[in-house]
């Protein structure tokens, strides 16, 4: 069994109330959301909660699971990911500062971008690396930290209109590369 | 993950495609989210172009974020609030079996004298008996105690009903407002002597008897962790 399929049955398993089933999920994936939730709150204690938070709804919800078609990783990251995104707003955090002279496009490719290139890469990543090396930071800071256009905005001090203007031209650009 | 592949046509709409990726990344405002989530009821292409972002988005994570383990209190508070979801405290549990006890005790001397409950060691001269009545968690179970004092043994018989499956019966003294105090494990047939201490001895009239059920070899606290199954007055037979 791949370790997708293993994922796969484990939640159809928690779907039908299996508590152990529910435990080795959680042994299982739990390292992987909860490195989620730390990304975006940047603080134990509130990761813990979410985490928490999380695995509830994935017990209650898990039969639900199949009908919205994704992967098993991706529903279980997306839950995360969201949830972490929803209590980091609901708490203000204030952005990270970004460095002004980063966002000057440049055409330099990302730093990892020929190490990503020489292993599997997955299609994303290597579409994130055609981007300018600022552009694709802006995504990654939207994705992996829950940035908002207003975050974003303030964490660069550039104008947020601008800001969406640059998200949106990048993610129309990802989205074009991704189809090849 | 890494054999998806986003569908080369999707929304016709270059529109619809970003406003899908910024759905997924939760960049919309509250008023074009639901603007965007009425369309997507309708609309089955733009929900495939939605969960693709979002698997994309999710391999980045699956990629770049690193695993970190989280503290092991997590996964015991998960236990707790999803298994035990209307676990109340244990006083709520106990406090309506302090009551009756009269009653208790003379159905319990009925079972003695009438043979069903038979001590196991005849020398037993029961002079305390407790009827332990089942708890909502504790359905089915019919369970019996008597105390001979003189010798300082107490005998419990489980007359009907099992703990759960993976989980042990302890039984607790519990002495006015004072924390339970544990008497030890149910055996798993279905009676169990238990020695007692001279001081448990002279605690006992009027005391409250219960059991809960706890991980094998008891509750690792102290006190009880489990749900209460049953409980019932120790009384004068």
């Amino acid at each position: 069994m791949t370790p997708q399929e293993e994922v796969e049955n484990l939640i159809a398993r928690v779907a039908m109330g299996d508590r152990a089933a529910f435990n080795r999920l959680y042994d299982r994936t739990s390292a992987k959301l909860f490195g989620v939730c730390l990304r975006v709150l940047n603080d134990r204690v509130e990761a813990e909660e979410v985490l928490q938070d999380v695995f509830v709804t994935v017990w209650n919800k898990a039969d639900s699971y199949k009908v919205n078609g994704y992967s098993p990783m991706t529903w279980l990251i997306t839950i995360t990911r969201n949830r972490a995104v929803d209590r980091r707003r609901a708490m203000k955090l204030p952005p990270v500062p970004i460095e002004t002279a980063d966002l000057m496009p440049d055409s330099k490719p990302g730093p990892e971008a020929s190490a990503v290139a020489a292993s599997e890469a997955r299609q994303i990543t290597a579409c994130l690396d055609e981007l300018p090396r600022a552009r694709a930071h802006l995504v990654r800071r939207a994705y992996l930290e829950g940035d908002s256009y207003a975050d974003l905005a303030q964490a660069t001090g550039v104008n947020l209109n601008t800001i969406r203007t640059w998200l949106r031209r990048s993610l129309m650009a990802l989205r074009e590369c991704l189809s090849r | 993950m890494s054999d998806y592949t986003t569908p080369p046509d999707g929304p016709e709409n270059e529109d619809d495609r970003v406003l899908a990726a910024e759905y997924a990344l939760g960049l919309l405002t509250d008023e074009e989210r639901a603007q965007f989530e009425a369309q997507l009821d309708t609309d089955a292409e733009l929900r495939a172009e939605v969960v693709a972002w979002d698997e994309h988005f999710a391999s980045v994570i699956l990629e770049e974020v690193d695993e970190v383990a989280p503290s092991p209190q997590v996964a015991k508070r998960l236990q707790t609030v999803l298994f035990k979801p209307d676990k109340q405290s244990f006083w709520q549990q106990i406090w309506p079996y302090g009551l009756g006890g009269v009653a208790a005790a003379l159905v319990l001397w009925l079972s003695i004298s009438t043979g069903i409950l038979v001590p196991e060691d005849a020398a037993l001269q029961p002079d305390l008996v407790a009827e332990l009545s089942p708890t909502p968690d504790g359905e089915g179970l019919v369970i019996r105690a008597a105390v001979d004092t003189t010798r300082g043994a107490l005998q419990i018989v489980r007359a009907a009903g099992a703990p759960p499956d993976g989980r042990v019966f302890e039984l607790w003294l519990i002495a006015g407002e004072a924390a339970p105090v544990s008497l030890g494990l149910l055996d798993e047939g279905s009676s169990t002597l238990i020695d007692l201490p001279q001081d448990v001895v002279a605690l006992l009239p009027g005391t409250l008897l219960a059991i809960s059920d706890e991980p094998p070899g008891g509750s690792p606290t102290g006190a009880p962790t489990g749900a209460v199954r049953a409980a019932g007055p120790l009384t004068p037979s």
